[in-house]
């Protein structure tokens, strides 16, 4: 534990003075209480994303999320297979047309 | 690289390729499964929603034709072995080749005949409406292919016509 000194040198008392007394304190440059208040609301402000950043950002974080990814990669298979479905009737069908036609309407025909 | 824009890159390639392959398992499954039972009338049943009385007479008048088309399709190719040897070597269309090209469309023009006669029977044993929608579908796939080309060719002869 640090104790005081009930009774300091009066040398060390005086040598304590002069140095007070020595020490330059520098003029303040101007607006200089300004320019910390505005320091220290910037610090406190919360931090924005520049530009086309955060719609991104909010983006990913929306596709990220659990519920959204599911019901994301369900609609998509979903589609996926009406389309191939759709697709695959479609070519059925015309298959059968042209083997029905192979047979009544010769190529040499048409 | 932004880590969002990774993370939606990745997202979008894992949607596109989810995506895909239920598109393509879907089809060639779908395919597969109608296709396997598919016989030469079944278009016909499908598409113009026919009964089974229905394409019990059609399957009768299409084994009755098969014949005759298969007839007519083996003189027609006997008439083009015979067209091609008379225009062989020639360097103009000599009397002979031409005859035999004339003898070419009449074949045809008479199988034409007979398929058109074929296709107007096979419409009489649909429901009407269907009958006739069966008849200008056969009509289109068969004749307007014709149709098509002459018309093409009069466009593009119309064209050379007004080129200065």
């Amino acid at each position: 534990m640090n104790r005081k000194n009930p009774n300091p040198d009066p040398d060390d008392a005086r040598l304590g003075a002069l140095l007070r007394a020595a020490r330059v304190a520098p003029a303040l440059p101007p607006r200089f209480q300004e320019g910390v208040w505005r320091r220290i609301e910037d610090a406190q402000a919360p931090v924005k994303s520049v530009g086309g950043i955060a719609w991104l950002d909010a983006l990913a974080a929306l596709v990220l999320r659990p519920r959204f990814a599911l019901a994301t990669a369900v609609v998509l298979m979903v589609a996926g297979a009406l389309l191939g479905v759709r697709e695959g009737s479609q070519i059925v069908k015309q298959d059968a047309q042209a083997r029905y036609l192979a047979t009544v309407a010769p190529h040499s025909l048409r | 690289m932004n880590r969002s824009l990774l993370i939606l890159l990745g997202a979008l390639a894992l949607g596109a390729a989810l995506f895909g392959g239920a598109y393509a398992m879907s089809r060639r499954v779908c395919e597969r499964c109608m296709a396997s039972s598919v016989s030469d009338l079944d278009w016909l049943q499908k598409e113009f929603h026919l009964n089974a009385g229905e394409m019990a007479r059609i399957q009768k008048l299409h084994e009755g034709y098969l014949p005759k088309c298969a007839e007519m399709c083996a003189k027609i190719a006997a008439k083009k072995t015979e067209v091609e040897a008379a225009m062989a070597g020639a360097t103009n269309a000599s009397p002979a080749a031409r005859q035999k090209l004339a003898e070419l469309a009449a074949l045809r023009a008479q199988c034409q005949a007979q398929m058109l006669q074929h296709f107007t029977e096979v419409s009489q044993t649909m429901p009407p409406e269907e009958g006739r929608r069966y008849l200008a579908e056969m009509q289109r796939l068969t004749l307007g292919q014709h149709e098509q080309t002459e018309s093409s060719m009069s466009d593009s002869m119309g064209h050379e016509h007004h080129q200065p």
